[in-house]
């Protein structure tokens, strides 16, 4: 009975299958490369680093938020409170700018430790007081655009240097920071979805009976999904300001139905379990760059969102149809 | 005698209204084989549930190897040693057999990922260790057989039992059991107890040595296996209950009117069947769960779409497929289904309303629909199932579940079906109710109609039924006539026993 013959058992892969390519952020990182080889033809100026640079910083934020809806997504529940967190981050880092490195990293834990707070009231009025998700995260939302508001009445207010030029810029004038947190992000994910927590996550939005009934804490994965969205939004407002330089109490606004898109672009499920973090940065990435390729074609940005809308219908077409063409193959 | 492991005392579990357990007492001893037996419904899921830290008892005590035992969850169980392999199989679909096999903590640090080929080899010692040698550990679970799937299943509840494994019918999907069979064998040798459940006796004979039977949430006895034959465990399992709740059922002529005739059907878990009702007659279904009983009435009232078959209604060949279609066909089935409250009825509208739905052109004038003629349409089809004509005007989901079985019951009256399909039309209602219930369907026959209904009550199939019909593995079994019919005989065809069997019409 030795390790080698279970190996080479006959169920045993070292390719991953037909299914695993497609359910992973592979369809939409080709969609992404498509594109950006477009965008880089119909715009040659698109290559210069300059336009790297402003497409990434623009993206940045929306790749955030989606990154943080994910997490919530993949267990099967949805939040909407992304509008709400990521307006809030960003009239408080507006109206309380601190200079400097350091300046900058103590705004960026002002940012993240609202969308904790946020994220744990979401996460216990969901998972453990069982409300549901749509209205107790509608809830959430219209508190902290209402407190937005109140803490910056009209677009203003400033942000640190720091954040407004060197976290917009690039890394040894060649790689744009925005690059290096997408990066980042991604491989955090790599990691944290094969912890016991990333597990439990995945396992949920699975099948959240059969979760329970591995030993798995279903309530409390819940709960840290709504942890980890609330951060992500806490940072999407963060790099938002950083982008705009300015405050504005309703900047989050447009995040709210984009960061849906997104996540459903890169091939998230809704019902849960299927997808990952990487994907939905590549959906927000390509949900930006195809604006600034029909932007570049000449189209008229009154269709931009008619062709959005479309695309995404096709992509959730086809993950819909690789679900049903692969799992037709395992029932009897 | 051996050392008990667990003991639970007067052990009882409630849903709402419903008693689940009301006393369950057993003593599982050390390396012990024990059974447990009962119908449908007489609480071993629950008990299972209880051990396992699903669900929590209401009162009752519970000792593991001598000390209170009493979990909150799965988790807590297993760090007792207790360890379930569920009936319903507890694999998340797209993860790796390794990753499921130590789940939930398939990574033994809490913040940082095991590698994947440290996942696999401790995965593939738990294989090795159950002597699973043909299904790899990094296989994933949704591209398994049923069968695998099963075994991994045991083999994780086998991996954490240090005290007790449970195995809730742990060869529904095992072609042979002979690999648990064997696993088992090892596990007692170390003293672990195995609490086994199964509908299949033979098996629990070969495995088992003590059963204890449960009937109604209650123990009724344990018994050394050895010293009781197959009669006598049904007839534990049955009981006996009072007959003078039925009167005299009645019959079809033999040169009555067939009404609805079905060849070939295959639906769902049915697999070619063939049944024909006649006028008159009202035709019991016997089945345990889960033998395709669902399916088989869900195609018939239209909900489910069959997969092959011919359906005659009324002489006129019938494709069913949707309900609308099943009550249009011929004379018209007309399906009561088993989840009232989430498939049968509106809950914020009247009674009147939901018994009129489907005559709602008779309650309206140009299109539009009023509440008094509503009730005037409703009245008379509520006097037949004895629905008090206050209630008409009453929001559905304020009465009770006997009313709102009523309801239901009369909204397929006012179809003005010739045959009508009820799942378990008494399950969970009031003995009066009960009494409304037969009485209607009795009726309903008397007026040339037919009746096929499926009860998980055995004593209510025999004191109804013409005849009945039994069901085990998605194929009718037996067709018992109404001079045979005893719970003991149904209760031995639906556990699929071989002896005797008949094949069906």
């Amino acid at each position: 009975m030795a390790s080698t013959q279970i190996n080479s058992g006959a169920q045993s892969r070292a390719l991953p299958t037909m299914r695993q390519v497609v359910e992973s952020a592979f369809p939409i990182i080709v969609i992404y490369l498509v594109m950006a080889t477009i965008y880089s033809v119909v715009q040659p100026s698109a290559l210069s680093l300059y336009s790297i640079e402003s497409l990434f910083n623009n993206s940045l934020p929306l790749m955030l938020a989606a990154a943080g809806a994910t997490f919530v997504i993949l267990q099967g529940g949805f939040d909407l409170s992304v509008a709400g967190v990521i307006s809030l981050a960003n009239v408080v880092v507006a109206v309380a700018p601190i200079e400097g490195p350091l300046g900058a990293l103590a705004n960026f834990a002002m940012v993240v430790a609202i969308g904790l707070v946020v994220g744990a009231v979401n996460g216990y009025v969901v998972a453990y007081l069982r409300i549901q998700a749509i209205a107790a995260t509608l809830a959430t939302m219209i508190i902290c655009k209402g407190v937005a508001l109140l803490v910056l009445g009209a677009p203003g207010g400033y942000v640190s240097d720091f954040m407004a030029y060197e976290l917009t810029a690039s890394i040894f004038g060649a790689v744009p920071i925005a690059v290096v947190i997408a990066v980042a992000v991604m491989m955090f994910w790599s990691v944290f979805r094969t912890t016991n927590s990333g597990r439990s996550l995945l396992s949920v939005g699975q099948d959240e009976h059969a979760a329970a009934l591995s030993g798995i804490d279903v309530a409390k994965a819940r709960f840290m999904s709504f942890l980890w969205a609330g951060a992500f939004y806490g940072a999407a407002g963060y790099m938002l300001a950083a982008q705009t330089a300015t405050g504005n109490p309703n900047g989050g606004d447009p995040f709210l139905l984009l960061c849906f898109a997104a996540v459903a672009l890169g091939g998230t499920a809704f019902g849960g379990g299927r997808g990952g973090v990487t994907a939905s940065l590549f959906g927000a990435a390509t949900l930006m760059l195809m604006q600034k390729v029909l932007f570049a074609v000449g189209v008229s940005s009154f269709y931009t969102g008619v062709i959005q809308g479309a695309i995404m219908i096709l992509a959730v077409l086809f993950s819909a149809f690789v679900q049903a063409a692969t799992s037709r193959r395992n029932t009897p | 005698m051996r050392e008990g492991v667990l003991q639970t005392s007067a052990l009882s579990k409630r849903y709402g209204a419903t008693v689940a357990l009301s006393d369950v007492s057993l003593t599982i001893a050390q390396g012990e084989v024990h059974a447990i037996l009962g119908e449908n419904g007489a609480g071993k899921s629950t008990l299972v549930k209880i051990l396992s830290g699903v669900v929590r008892s209401n009162s009752g005590g519970m000792t593991l190897a001598g000390e209170a035992y009493d979990p909150h969850s799965i988790s807590r169980a297993r760090e007792r040693g207790v360890a379930t392999a569920f009936q319903e199989l507890s694999l998340i679909p797209n993860m790796t057999v390794g990753e499921n096999l130590l789940l939930p903590r398939a990574s033994r640090r809490s913040f940082w990922p095991d590698s994947r080929s440290s996942i696999l080899h401790r995965s593939a010692d738990v294989l090795r260790e159950w002597q699973v040698a043909d299904i790899a550990p990094d296989a994933i679970v949704e591209d398994l057989s049923l069968a695998e799937r099963q075994r991994v299943e045991i083999t994780r509840a086998l991996s954490h039992a240090s005290r007790l494994l449970i195995l809730d019918e742990p060869t529904a999907a095992l072609p042979d059991p002979e690999w648990l069979f064997e696993q088992i064998r090892r596990l007692t040798a170390r003293g672990v107890a195995v609490m086994y459940i199964s509908h299949r006796l033979g098996e629990v004979r070969e495995i088992c040595e003590r059963a204890t039977v449960l009937r109604n949430g209650q123990t009724i006895d344990t018994v050394d296996l050895s010293g009781v034959d197959d009669d006598g465990i049904f007839a534990m399992m049955v009981g006996r209950s009072p007959d003078s709740a039925f009167s005299e059922p009645v019959a079809a002529r033999p040169d009555a009117e067939v009404i609805v005739d079905v060849r070939g059907l295959s639906v769902g878990k049915v697999r070619s069947l063939d049944l024909s009702l006649k006028a008159g007659e009202i035709v019991g279904l016997a089945a345990l769960e889960g033998q395709g009983q669902q399916d088989l009435f869900r195609a018939l009232g239209g909900a489910a779409r069959p997969g092959d078959g011919k359906i005659t209604v009324g002489g006129q060949a019938a494709t069913l497929g949707s309900p609308r279609r099943a009550l249009r066909a011929g004379a018209g089935i007309a399906f009561v289904p088993e989840e009232r409250k989430t498939e049968g009825i509106f809950a914020n509208l009247t009674a009147a309303s939901n018994i009129a739905l489907p005559e709602i052109s008779r309650a309206s004038h140009a299109g539009i629909v009023y509440a008094g003629l509503e009730k005037n349409v409703s009245r008379e089809v509520a006097s037949k199932v004895a629905l008090s004509p206050r209630y008409l005007g009453f929001n559905v989901g304020s009465l009770s579940g006997g009313n709102q079985q009523k309801v239901l019951l009369a909204r397929a009256l006012i179809t003005g079906a010739k045959c009508l399909v009820l799942f378990d039309p008494a399950r969970g209602v009031d003995v009066g109710t009960k009494q409304s219930i037969y009485a209607m369907m009795r009726d309903f026959v008397a007026g040339g109609g037919t009746i096929l209904f499926y009860s998980s009550e055995l004593s209510e199939l025999v004191h109804l039924s013409s005849r009945c019909l039994v069901m085990y593995g998605g194929r009718l079994v037996a067709d018992v006539a109404r001079e045979e019919l005893t719970e003991e005989r149904l209760l031995a065809a639906a556990h699929g026993h071989s002896h005797e069997m008949k094949v069906a019409v």
